[in-house]
């Protein structure tokens, strides 16, 4: 793994990246309706304000050759990074938790919608184990979803918050990409919807 | 664990406070109305089993802003309802908070005027929840545990047709 070195992100990779596009994001459509299945806690309250302080996940303007426009989302699954392009060869870094081990995918995507302590729907697979849970939560701070989430494409991957901040920096979703809540909120602000999203797989080079 | 040093009574009686500190800094509105669970004499419940028992759309929400979309949503999960049967003795087959076992759970007044539902035990207590109203079609409950409430907000429960 590179973290804390610039990605770089190379012509062909990006290719088949943009190649794989939603198709890729379809594929997994099923995959993502157990996202959160393992390990979640729904009902457990983390405060809004939390953020990854220090560490390589902590939110931080780093150097990021690029060619896409300010303001493109690029996540680096591998890397358990999220980056937001800013020009002149710089991205804004964030620590995120990413798909577990078969469950990772690639593409490019736009954020289609935002969402401010988004509601929640656990999955059956979900119900199945925890036969307590309510089927369907309101957006709080007990929301496995978090404080904020932008919603990708047509697909049902998100970017969000989590109610587990610990989880920064592993591999424990089916897809969707997590941030503590105070960083998704400062993500959410800086982000609009239309928003390019590219999302690598691969190690970078 | 650092928990562990604490006896349990008192991490009970911190926890509300403490409930209300978080939800405070989240800048989250806070019932104040949440029972404060207490030593309670037991009364004639109001309800019967029967207006328990069945198949029901279950949700929850912390604000009452969301009582109404949240209660057609409620309705909307009868695709996937929870089912409260009869008991082998006088009670109906239930979850408590955090737990995937069910448990034979009985109907309570409390000296308080309201109505419990939870283990053998004084109405009111912990693991109880409270019935705040109920309909042939629809019911509200809340968790007694201030921090069970709080974690996981008022549920509503619409009754599933057929």
């Amino acid at each position: 793994m590179k973290r804390g070195q610039p990605p770089f992100l190379p012509l062909a990779t990006l290719v088949l990246a943009l190649a794989a596009g939603p198709a890729a994001a379809n594929n997994h459509r099923q995959a993502e309706r157990i996202s959160m299945e393992i390990g979640d806690e729904p009902g457990r309250v983390a405060t809004a304000e939390q953020v990854i302080e220090e560490g390589p996940f902590a939110r931080q303007l780093v150097f990021f050759r690029s060619a896409e426009p300010p303001g493109t989302i690029v996540v680096h699954t591998s890397e358990r990074f999220l980056y937001v392009v800013q020009g002149n060869n710089r991205a804004l870094r964030y620590g995120i938790g990413v798909g577990r081990e078969g469950f990772q995918w690639s593409g490019l995507v736009r954020v289609t919608r935002k969402a401010e302590w988004p509601d929640w729907t656990p999955p059956p697979e979900m119900i199945a184990r925890q036969p307590y849970l309510p089927r369907f939560m309101a957006g709080g701070p007990g929301n496995p979803m978090g404080a904020r989430a932008l919603y990708l494409g047509s697909t049902i991957y998100r970017i969000h918050g989590t109610n587990q901040p610990e989880t920064i920096g592993h591999a424990v979703s089916s897809g969707c990409f997590r941030l503590a809540n105070g960083d998704v909120i400062d993500l959410f602000e800086r982000i609009a919807v239309g928003a390019k999203v590219i999302i690598r797989h691969g190690a970078s080079i | 664990m650092m928990v562990a040093a604490f006896p349990a009574s008192l991490i009970r009686r911190l926890a509300p406070a403490a409930l209300a500190l978080l939800l405070a800094a989240c800048g989250t509105t806070i019932d104040e109305s949440v029972t404060t669970p207490r030593t309670l004499t037991e009364r004639p419940a109001t309800i019967r089993n029967e207006q328990l028992i069945g198949k029901w759309g279950v949700a929850s929400y912390r604000e009452e802003k969301d009582r109404k979309r949240v209660e057609a949503q409620a309705r909307a999960q009868c695709r996937l309802p929870y089912i409260i049967t009869k008991g082998p003795s006088d009670g109906v087959m239930m979850h408590l908070a955090d737990d995937a076992k069910l448990y034979e759970l009985r109907i309570k007044g409390g000296s308080d005027g309201k109505t419990y539902l939870g283990p053998e035990s004084a109405p009111g207590e912990w693991q109880d929840r409270e019935v705040i109203s109920i309909t042939e079609k629809e019911m509200i409950m809340r968790f007694v545990d201030p921090e069970v409430h709080g974690r996981y907000g008022t549920f509503i429960y619409v009754r599933c047709p057929g």
